[in-house]
């Protein structure tokens, strides 16, 4: 299963520079009207990239999203 | 009466850094030695003047995003552009310094839809979508500094489930056999991906492949068993990380039953890397 809101979250992360600078400056406040549950709102804020990609995210974006990605 | 002129499948980050900072220098040595074989099948396909090449390809979430996903898609237009990433990190890195824009065989691209739709393949169509590296690696190391004749880029799923099965992909590529048979074009196919790497699209397994698999899957293609390429089921390819040899099934249903030379083979280990050729 592909989970569509943490997919797209990640998308605009890689594709969306403004975005990705507010996130990086303050995860919480810039997610503040994404639309997740606990877990994945807390995987977000601690940049946890596994738990993203347990959760449903996208590999191919956890690994290429510019100035956070993992290897 | 046109025919398929060249069919070639490859791995698809052709770009020695990524290997090097992933790798290794045996990585980047490895494909390095794979790029040496790519020019050289590079000078084959070219001195076969096609019309156009249909190049078989995913997505990398770049261009489909999830707002719909197609299961296989046309890109059709007069030309594409290679995709723009900012600040671009990992594999996106491989389209640095590549050209901006590339023309496309619209012609050819309407027949591979319009005679879908009559023969049952509902294929989307996208204006829009740019190609990532896994177009622009291999056609820019086969052509070098030469101009490509038009492209038709072709997506296929192999990434956001649920992807579209072996036997799905092998029959779209009998299909682009057909259409390319009753056209006026000689017509190079080329699939591009792989071999095994990411198993299970899994972070924490990032860095193993399954060479025993990919030893497997390259004796089939060398014996022409294309009953077991069709034969793959989802669940092998996701375990294996094959998830793109979707892209090469295509191909293989494209020119069955004739059987492949392989020209690379490599197990490097977080990927295993492959050139292979068919000839027509």
């Amino acid at each position: 299963m592909s989970r569509y809101d943490v997919n797209v979250l990640l998308y605009r992360l890689k594709k969306d520079r403004e975005l990705r600078e507010k996130f990086k400056a303050d995860p919480s406040k810039a997610l503040a009207d994404a639309d997740l549950t606990d877990d994945e709102r807390e995987a977000f804020v601690r940049w946890d990239l596994r738990r993203l990609n347990e959760l449903g995210g996208s590999l191919h974006l956890l690994l290429s999203i510019p100035g956070l990605g993992g290897h | 009466m046109g025919q398929i002129v060249y069919a070639a499948a490859m791995s698809h980050v052709l770009h020695p850094e990524y290997y090097e900072t992933n790798v290794g220098p045996r990585g980047r040595r490895m494909v390095e030695d794979l790029i040496a074989v790519v020019r050289e099948m590079g000078r084959d396909l070219i001195a076969r003047h096609p019309d156009a090449i249909v190049i078989v390809a995913d997505d990398h979430l770049n261009v489909f995003s999830f707002d719909a996903v197609p299961a296989m898609c046309v890109r059709v237009g007069r030309t594409v552009r290679r995709m723009v990433q900012d600040d671009p990190i990992e594999f996106d890195r491989a389209l640095d310094g590549l050209p901006d824009r590339y023309p496309l065989h619209e012609d050819l691209a309407q027949r591979i839809l319009e005679q879908g739709m009559e023969a049952g393949f509902d294929f989307a169509a996208s204006w829009s979508g740019a190609l990532d590296h896994a177009f622009l690696s291999p056609l820019t190391t086969l052509y070098g500094d030469q101009p490509s004749p038009p492209l038709v880029p072709f997506w296929v799923n192999c990434f956001v489930p649920p992807p579209p099965t072996a036997r799905r992909c092998f029959d779209a590529g009998r299909h682009i056999a057909r259409v390319v048979a009753a056209s006026p074009w000689n017509v190079a196919v080329i699939a591009t991906g792989g071999l095994s790497h990411f198993p299970e699209l899994s972070l924490a397994r990032v860095g193993e492949s399954d060479p025993a698999f990919d030893r497997r899957v390259v004796g089939w293609l060398e014996g022409g068993d294309h009953e077991a390429m069709r034969g793959l089921t989802t669940k092998e390819l996701h375990e294996t990380g094959s998830h793109e040899l979707l892209n090469w099934i295509v191909l293989v249903g494209a020119v069955a039953p004739a059987r492949a030379r392989v020209r690379f083979f490599g197990e490097m280990g977080r990927v295993d890397l492959a050139a292979v050729e068919w000839p027509v």
